[in-house]
């Protein structure tokens, strides 16, 4: 187990000092003066001597000193938000971010589970049918229909939610639960289709046989093989909604990471498309260790398998 | 057991993001209201948007200020009018008695000095230096020797530091002083290349120099020599303070405009508490880079560091709580002298990135005012604000014009020949638009109708030229004088521009090739590439526009100036950069007014640099329970005269 920890841990910061070089390339090579701020054209002395304070006149001083400041946890300055330094930002942002991830794949987990064992078990049911045009649904359209949708119904009409912003807890569950949508209905297929598997399988036949009830059958013995292919699937989905989606920052005004991810692109802010890619793919790969070895405490065989 | 601690884990960790992200809850503010994006910078030497300039204007207080509703200078810092020259070259301010910084402190000369200076220096990166600098006596001097000192000390640093320069930076070390003293002394080993010569060369040349220089030695002398003539050189600028309460101001040609130029956040004043978080070199004013820099973060209330008491402001309002992208308070300053008059003790700016969102909240009753409402269903707003069936609903007629830029320096673009270089072409694609269709029936958004450059009607004194009304025989005339009848050998014609404005430069496309045959091929760039495109010149047709800095024509024409760096179009005319030059020494308003008519004349109506469509019209939202705040063409919303009664 150590070993596979170590092992993923180096493989880890190598992915990241990977990530980090690519993100470097493709930001020096994008067109567009960051410095520039509103209408006026900035004067080439006065953008040379910015160039030259952040180190961007020299490539390698630049990758050097940013990825210096980033192993110190410091990212720098951002040249959008003049007045708010890149650490400022993501400390102000990431929270928001993680607690309506964590709140949408914690709704997705106990909503999609349940969903996808109930369909299995009754494959064929009106439960079934209607259950998979749910999961389509949620798969297909589209975070701005539904959180435009839910924020319409609820708090325009209904008045029993705020109309977006954050700042309160009757702020969070509208766009937790807009976030949470796409991830109940993959969880629903994915337990859907292992719980299938699972339930032909031999050892449900022999726990059947031996007398077991049904429930602990399904629940107990089925679930816990059905439940390995969702395992694998939440470490990426963790990361995904964790770092926000812009989307759903968008509809609801939510002050999260996801918005800084598009917009330091659109405004060539160097600093903060490289902090936020960091902090991004730090998340990704911890959470995807975080799924092995919880994958393999729940299966033994596969850190023998590697 | 373990999965109990996994679940009391989560549980734990939701709780604690909770109260970290959330914080407390505050009573709401006497009055709210949304600024979409949020505050860009709270710097007034850097700010560049609007949205940026309401809060600054509302947290300090200029020498002069604005009228809430006619937008006239009006009296702010220092007493109104100031003593003018009579030869209108010297102003003299003098500060108010009872003006204070929220701390307390008496706001002096000095203050204004510092905030002016800021505006000067290049490390400001501010896009503004041009206001002061082309106004102000020995200003741009300054300006100038300062940003080339700069440019020669950061490339030395770097060949000190043992990096490689760029070949621009090898240019500029090759014509600094120091340097040249240099030569002159060892002889033609140092020889540089032509100042033509290509990148490959220049870059060549430093690396194979840069060994055989005692660089740090030639850094030193030219450090020490700027520092020591730092100060006698800012005292060649026009800003004197003869004590603490008078600003003497020396200007470089009469400027009608300067009382209400000052009122502008560039202009505004600094407390001597930012010198806390000045970065220092060797112990001198400036960083080794040459550069004036304080921590950018003293624009906070809350930041502390090297004892800096946080921002200090002397507007009617201070800033008493920020959090980025969410929220900004402010409340108002006991120290301003209009402190009691105030009734909005408390005005919150709350922060929607999604407008659609921020007219919800506003429906909802949680905002008492929009000054934004740019959404895809703008039509809409506009409608219901032109009809009157939203009395709250206001369009305000802008000091700003959306125009096309034609390319007039490019003889070729991406390898094609670009026919606007001839004047008769450009015309001729003016000529040809129906702008009534593209303002009724394309956006229907209540903007105005534009032939000129400059807004009719807004600025008192001054009456734009009439301009080119649609007329496509003569344009196909004119295509055919300049040798393409039908648009027959016209190269396909590029359009660029960014999505916002596809409609538009659809609607105009169209227009093009039905009246002139013309092909037109649409080029929808994201805005920073379109930008460094249309900087550097590549692009035949592009969507431009401009937004007034002052209340005066010269904010616009002095963007088609030869030289001008917001001279997208590349359009060079002696003729109108002479009228232009005669007019800002004319003192009588009414014959400087005639002469800018005719010098705009050339633009809209002779040469066409740019093809003028629309003036913007902005919708904003005003609760019929808030008075004092009025529509108007620079979205100025001072909210000390605001009264709220729910």
């Amino acid at each position: 187990m150590i070993r596979l920890i170590v092992r993923r841990l180096l493989l880890g910061v190598v992915t990241i000092g990977c990530i980090y070089a690519l993100t470097f390339v493709m930001v020096i090579s994008l067109p567009g003066n960051p410095f520039q701020q509103g209408l006026h054209n900035i004067p080439p002395e006065a953008e040379m001597a910015l160039r030259a304070r952040y180190n961007m006149d020299n490539n390698w001083l630049y990758f050097t000193e940013f990825l210096a400041g980033a192993v110190r946890l410091d990212f720098g300055p951002t040249f959008t938000y003049n007045d708010w330094t890149c650490n400022q930002i993501i400390a102000s942002a990431l929270p928001v971010s993680l607690l309506i991830g964590l709140l949408a794949i914690l709704i997705a987990v106990m909503v999609g589970v349940p969903i996808g064992v109930l369909s299995a078990v009754k494959r064929g049911s009106w439960f079934d049918v209607t259950s998979l045009t749910f999961v389509l649904l949620g798969i297909s359209l589209p975070t701005f229909v539904t959180g435009s949708a839910m924020l319409i119904v609820c708090s325009v009409c209904l008045r029993i939610a705020p109309v977006g912003g954050w700042g309160t807890l009757a702020h969070l569950p509208l766009p937790a639960l807009a976030l949470s949508l796409p991830f109940v209905a993959y969880i629903a297929r994915l337990t859907r289709t292992g719980m299938l598997d699972a339930l032909g399988s031999d050892f449900v036949r022999t726990a059947l046989a031996k007398g077991a009830s049904r429930r602990t059958v399904v629940w107990r013995h089925a679930l816990k093989v059905a439940f390995l292919p969702v395992l694998s699937f939440l470490g990426p989905a963790s990361a995904q909604a964790m770092t926000g989606s812009f989307v759903v920052e968008k509809v609801f005004g939510v002050p999260g990471i996801g918005q800084h991810f598009v917009n330091a692109a659109l405004n060539r802010d160097a600093g903060l498309i490289m902090s936020t890619v960091l902090v991004f793919s730090t998340l990704l790969v911890a959470f995807n260790l975080v799924v092995d070895v919880l994958y393999a405490w729940i299966d033994p065989r596969i850190s023998e398998a590697v | 057991m373990i999965r109990n601690l996994f679940l009391i884990c989560v549980a734990l960790l939701l709780t604690a993001l909770s109260i970290y992200t959330l914080g407390s809850r505050k009573p709401r503010a006497d009055f709210t209201y949304v600024n979409p994006s949020g505050i860009h910078t709270l710097d007034p030497s850097r700010m560049s948007w609007t949205q940026d300039f309401r809060v600054a204007l509302n947290i300090w207080e200029g020498l002069t200020t604005w009228h809430p509703e006619t937008l006239e200078p009006i009296e702010g810092a220092a007493l109104f009018p100031p003593d003018i020259s009579s030869d209108g070259l010297t102003y003299v301010f003098t500060i108010r008695d009872d003006t204070r910084w929220s701390n307390g402190d008496r706001v002096t000369s000095r203050d204004f000095l510092r905030g002016w200076r800021r505006g000067l220096e290049p490390g400001t990166a501010t896009d503004y230096t041009f206001l002061l600098a082309d106004n102000i006596a020995g200003a741009d001097e300054y300006v100038r020797w300062r940003r080339e000192a700069v440019g020669e000390l950061v490339a030395m640093k770097r060949l000190c530091d043992g990096w490689s320069i760029n070949a621009r930076q090898a240019r500029t070390i090759a014509q600094s002083r120091v340097f040249k003293e240099l030569q002159a002394r060892v002889g033609d080993t140092l020889r540089a290349p032509e100042a033509e010569a290509e990148e490959w060369r220049w870059e060549s040349w430093i690396q194979g120099i840069a060994p055989r220089v005692d660089w740090e030695n030639l850094y030193d002398r030219m450090f020490q020599k700027h520092v020591s003539e730092l100060r006698s050189r800012f005292d060649d600028v026009g800003i004197v303070t003869r004590d603490d309460q008078t600003l003497v101001v020396r200007l470089a040609q009469p400027c009608p405009y300067f009382l209400d130029l000052i009122a502008l956040p560039i202009f505004l004043p600094c407390h001597e508490s930012i010198e806390l978080l000045r970065e220092r070199y060797r112990g001198t004013l400036i960083t080794a880079e040459g550069l004036v820099v304080y921590d950018p973060q003293w624009t906070k209330p809350d930041y502390h560091r090297n004892n800096y008491p946080g921002l200090v402001t002397n507007g009617p309002y201070r800033l008493s709580d920020w959090t980025f992208k969410r929220r900004a308070r402010l409340t108002v300053n006991p120290h301003h002298r209009t402190a009691k008059t105030i009734t909005c003790r408390t005005v919150d700016m709350m922060v929607y990135d999604n407008i659609s969102a921020s007219i919800m909240a506003y429906e909802a009753g949680d905002v008492d005012f929009l000054p934004a409402m740019d959404v895809p269903y703008d039509h809409e707003i506009a409608r219901l604000a032109q009809t009157g069936e939203r009395k709250d609903f206001h369009l305000c007629h802008v000091l700003a014009t959306y125009f096309l830029n034609f390319n007039c320096v490019s003889e070729s673009v991406d390898g094609r020949p670009n026919p606007f270089v001839d004047p008769r072409i450009r015309r001729a694609f003016a000529l040809a638009i129906d702008r009534e269709r593209i303002v009724e029936k394309v956006l229907k958004r209540g903007d105005r109708v534009a032939r000129s450059f400059v807004p009719p009607d807004t600025i008192s004194g001054y009456q734009p030229p009439t301009g080119l009304v649609m007329d496509v025989d003569r344009a196909r005339g004119l295509l055919a004088e300049a040798g393409y009848p039908e648009g027959v050998g016209l190269p396909a014609i590029e359009l660029l521009y960014t999505p916002s404005d596809e409609r538009v430069c659809q609607a105009m496309g169209r227009m093009w090739e039905d009246a002139l045959g013309v092909r037109v091929e649409l080029r929808s760039k994201e805005s920073k590439t379109f930008a460094e495109d249309k900087a550097s010149h590549r692009y035949m047709i592009a969507r431009g526009n401009w937004y007034a800095d002052y209340n005066d024509p010269m904010t616009f024409l002095d963007c088609l100036s030869t030289g001008n760096g917001n001279n997208d179009s590349g359009y060079v005319n002696p003729r109108y950069d002479a009228m232009l030059a005669e007019a800002s020494v004319i003192r009588d308003p009414v014959k400087r007014a005639a002469l800018l008519r005719q010098a705009e004349a050339i633009i809209v109506e002779e040469d066409l640099p740019i093809l003028p469509i629309l003036h913007y019209a902005a919708p904003i939202a005003i609760k019929p329970y808030v008075s004092d705040l009025y529509a108007n063409s620079r979205l100025w919303f001072p909210f000390r005269y605001v009264t709220v009664e729910r």
